[in-house]
């Protein structure tokens, strides 16, 4: 079984941010080796929403990780923070408009769009399907890989999308709708073409039905464990998400895990849960986009 | 003319709103449509309209055509709308009229110049619920109008609700302030300045104060302040912040308080609306400013709102852009 951490952030400021990571570091018994060089942040950049809907993870927490990477390993430590082009979304300006830019400009990181970085194709299958896959030369020279993730809501029959979602994202192919149809094995593929160190959940804001803001640190080695555990937090049962057992059946990791720090129903009570409405559009939304009626009404 | 023959010229947001409603129209027959992105004209031919083109020239070209409704970016209006007036047609143009008041003028002197009508579309000048304020300003319900508050504040391009909404890809022109013209107050405070001028008449100073929650060398957000020539002193708020929806009028006269809204439209039954009947409650006012625009030339009386208040709109947006306040964050 895995070690999964659960903080509360006390204030919504960098400092608070950083004592809550470090803590729950501590609680999983992670310690930052002094001989990465090269680190890889990959937080959650959803189009151009900001971190006050809950979709994209908040320029603040990954300025409390930065600081302490730089405490912790050494202040020369190479930086790189990644995102890909996507459908919808155009790096150049989600770095902008997200506050990206701004961040590594005071931060002294390089910000990585991985769909103009150079790369190597490898072949992975996941769920008896087989992909051919581009690895962005950033993650493959990379020594520590961090992966920052949102807890989200989705439409899409995955349900959910956390840790094991955010790495999708490390796809630098841009037409990520591609994948649609076979999207629980693609995320399975991609996360075994490219393992993550450490994910650290910003649950500063959660979004659920609604954003709110929950002020949650967890932290994890293991991809799969801080899925099932955010999966609970967010009262979705985790066995009915598929990716997450097919990501467990491939290796990636355990949905068993140790809870660590403060009880998880704290933050299941008051994460923003689906009502009635909520479900019914949830259930009126997917019927509509696989009658391909979505396409028709502009919901696609 | 018992009917007017159009050509609508770019299939984007409001042009596929334009489409559904010539469809509609008693009194004019949409013959053709032109875009560059052949998936929407297919749209188009699927709705009925028999001639499409890829290339607006080709579109203008057509003498069977007696005005064009042009839907095109802002950065577009000026060249397309000479041409359209050079080639003798009347022209509907959405707002804002132009990027800046040099290409205003250019595209009411080329109007003028060939004698054809201009209109520019500002929608809620034909909404039920601001006109019906307008005429409570008319008649003196409300006393005189010490001050006014308009407040449009939505997604703006960049921001659409997270919530059951797959994100659409965003075209790069609204990425480059030198095509647009700025930012959220020229695309949405246009539609309120007009709206305040219509009711209380020219803007005699303005000042504003211009947000950049996103980082971007255009404004997301907008405050002005401006007093008119009633004297009224009118609170301008224009926004692209919000997954929300606000457009409303707060009117404080001395004998009586009044609000006009349009309520917030409801996704899925407005496509559902303008899907099965061509129209949406949401999009009424749309339709209305087709409806006149048309009747217009068909009376041939001269269409409004006109190019010159557009221009003034203008006018007054350049002015709060150059006549900057700056809030600090503490106590100077």
């Amino acid at each position: 079984m895995s070690l999964v951490s659960f903080v509360k952030i006390r204030k919504n400021s960098r400092d608070s941010i950083k004592q809550a990571i470090l803590e729950s570091l501590k609680l999983i018994d992670y310690r930052f080796q002094k001989q990465s060089k090269n680190v890889v942040i990959k937080p959650n950049m959803c189009y151009y929403w900001d971190y006050s809907t809950g979709q994209t993870t908040d320029p603040k927490f990954v300025a409390a990780l930065i600081d302490l990477i730089r405490e912790r390993i050494s202040t020369d430590t190479n930086i790189s923070i990644v995102e890909s082009d996507a459908s919808a979304m155009t790096c150049k300006y989600a770095f902008k408009m997200l506050g990206y830019e701004k961040l590594a400009q005071d931060y002294n990181v390089k910000l990585i769009n991985l769909s103009e970085d150079k790369n190597g194709i490898i072949e992975v299958m996941a769920g008896g399907e087989a992909f051919r896959l581009k690895v962005p030369q950033t993650i493959q020279n990379a020594d520590l890989k961090i992966n920052i993730p949102k807890i989200k809501y989705t439409m899409e029959n995955i349900k959910i999308t956390c840790a094991l979602k955010n790495i999708f994202g490390c796809n630098p192919y841009p037409k990520k709708f591609r994948y649609h149809p076979k999207l629980e094995q693609a995320i399975v593929a991609i996360n075994k073409a490219m393992k993550f160190d450490l994910c650290l959940i910003d649950g500063i804001i959660v979004s659920g039905i609604q954003p709110r803001k929950l002020g949650l640190v967890m932290a994890s080695k293991d991809p799969v464990a801080i899925d099932v555990a955010a999966a609970e937090v967010a009262g979705v049962n985790p066995r009915t998400i598929r990716y997450i057992q097919l990501a467990s059946r491939e290796g990636l990791g355990n949905t068993e895990f140790i809870p660590k720090g403060e009880p998880l129903d704290y933050f299941k009570d008051r994460y923003p849960k689906k009502n009635l409405k909520g479900k019914m559009m949830s259930k009126v939304y997917s019927l509509a986009v696989n009658t391909g009626l979505g396409k028709r009404l502009g919901l696609e | 003319m018992d009917e007017i023959r159009l050509g609508l010229i770019g299939l984007g947001y409001i042009g596929r709103i334009h489409l559904r409603h010539c469809m509609k129209l008693d009194s004019a027959d949409l013959v053709a449509v032109s875009d560059l992105s052949k998936k929407a004209l297919k749209t188009a031919r699927d709705a009925g309209v028999k001639k499409t083109f890829t290339n607006y020239e080709h579109l203008l070209k057509s003498p069977e055509i007696d005005a064009v409704i042009i839907a095109l970016p802002t950065h577009l209006h000026l060249q397309c709308a000479e041409q359209a007036a050079e080639a003798k047609k009347h022209i509907f143009l959405e707002k804002p009229i132009a990027r800046n008041t040099a290409e205003a003028k250019q595209i009411i002197s080329a109007t003028q110049r060939n004698s054809v009508k201009l209109m520019i579309g500002y929608p809620l000048r034909f909404n039920t619920t601001f006109r019906n304020a307008n005429e409570k300003i008319k008649t003196g319900t409300l006393g005189d109008i010490e001050l006014a508050c308009a407040t449009y504040i939505s997604t703006g391009p960049f921001f659409h609700r997270a919530e059951s909404h797959t994100p659409k890809p965003v075209p790069e022109w609204w990425f480059k302030k030198e095509l647009t013209g700025g930012g959220a107050l020229i695309d949405t405070g246009v539609h309120m300045i007009n709206l305040l001028r219509w009711y209380f008449g020219e803007i005699t100073d303005i000042k504003s104060r211009l947000g950049y929650r996103f980082n971007m060398n255009f404004e997301d957000s907008a405050t002005c302040l401006a007093r008119f020539k009633s004297g009224t002193v009118g609170i301008i708020n224009a926004g692209w912040f919000s997954q929300d929806f606000a457009l409303k009028v707060e009117l404080f006269g001395t004998l009586q308080h009044t609000n006009a809204q349009l309520l917030s439209p409801n996704r899925l039954l407005t496509a559902v609306q303008m899907l099965t009947t061509g129209s949406s409650k949401f999009y009424q006012s749309h339709f209305a400013e087709l409806q006149h625009f048309t009747n217009c030339l068909i009376k041939d009386i001269p269409p409004s709102p006109t190019g010159q208040g557009a221009l003034k709109d203008l006018e007054a947006i350049s002015r709060a852009y150059k006549n900057q306040i700056q809030l600090n964050q503490t106590w100077a």
